[in-house]
């Protein structure tokens, strides 16, 4: 009788747990509701509806297999100021909370880019975070992919 | 009265075994009653634990109702865009800007490499020259 109480308790815990469970990085979706601040979220649901359409990707680049992967794509994007700087701080701070390894860092003229990756057994993420001069934007992809499926998408 | 039914009664004979098998009667009932006893003990056990996985039961979903609904709709779990081909547009866009951005990186790798590979050679024909 024991057993079965035990039982039934880890069921419902590990219910709850399902409950709670996400597909995209938390730590962005504050911005959802921010002032000053553009916020599209792409579920892994739509992204499944548009992996069937499978349009093409730019010549030369694999982006099909990432998609296949993902589970979920948070854009933000701001061209105020203070909003900006706010979300680029921000950004940089979860990178660093989060552990994530910055993969790639190009500086050009008008335009910064940093790209972050951290895998997990769960969820891995990438954020690739554009400052430009009039704009600052942040792309999330989460899914459950590896670094190698990231560096597929080169040349 | 009493002392006459007395002596009457040590006069009737007593039926041989009659002891014995009031005695077994006895251990009989008594048996019963202790398995009877039992079965009551058990009853309560059973309902014990019934009754706690019931306010368990209870418990969690009374609490995760007023969870669910007490807390605003989470806006950054909501889907922008209603229309899949908007999203898979917006998806596309995203990932063709990541890939972009991950190959003028490995571009310039590459570019520095060969930059590397081209002044290792000079170095070593300079090398051989003087040697």
């Amino acid at each position: 009788m024991k057993a079965i109480v035990i039982k039934i308790m880890i069921c419902v815990a590990m219910l709850m747990s399902g409950i709670q469970a996400n597909a995209q990085v938390k730590e962005f979706e504050k911005y959802a509701d921010a002032k000053n601040v553009t916020y599209v979220y792409v579920s892994k649901f739509m992204l499944q509806m548009a992996g069937k359409a499978a349009a093409p990707s730019l010549p030369g680049m694999n982006t099909k297999s990432l998609m296949g992967k993902l589970t979920g794509i948070q854009i933000i994007t701001s061209e105020d100021k203070s909003a900006a700087t706010r979300l680029k701080n921000d950004t940089q701070a979860i990178v660093k909370q989060g552990k994530y390894e910055l993969l790639m860092q190009v500086d050009e003229d008008e335009q910064k880019v940093r790209i972050y990756h951290r895998e997990g057994k769960k969820q891995s993420a990438v954020v690739m975070l554009t400052d430009e001069e009039d704009e600052v934007a942040v792309i999330v992809f989460s899914g459950t992919f590896s670094f190698d499926d990231v560096m597929k998408m080169t040349k | 009265m009493d002392t006459l039914n007395w002596n009457e009664l040590d006069r009737i004979p007593i039926p041989e075994g009659l002891e014995e098998r009031l005695e077994a009667k006895i251990d009989e009932w008594e048996k019963e009653e202790e398995q009877r006893t039992k079965r009551r003990s058990l009853m309560p056990k059973v309902l014990r634990y019934t009754a706690i996985a019931a306010s368990i039961a209870v418990v969690f979903g009374v609490g995760y109702h007023f969870i669910d609904s007490g807390e605003p709709v989470n806006l950054g779990q909501q889907d922008t865009y209603q229309d899949p081909i908007l999203a898979q547009q917006e998806a596309e866009r995203a990932l063709n800007l990541l890939a972009v951005n991950l190959n003028k990186g490995m571009t310039q790798m590459e570019k520095a490499r060969a930059i590397s590979e081209r002044t290792e050679i000079t170095l070593n024909k300079q090398l051989s020259v003087l040697q």
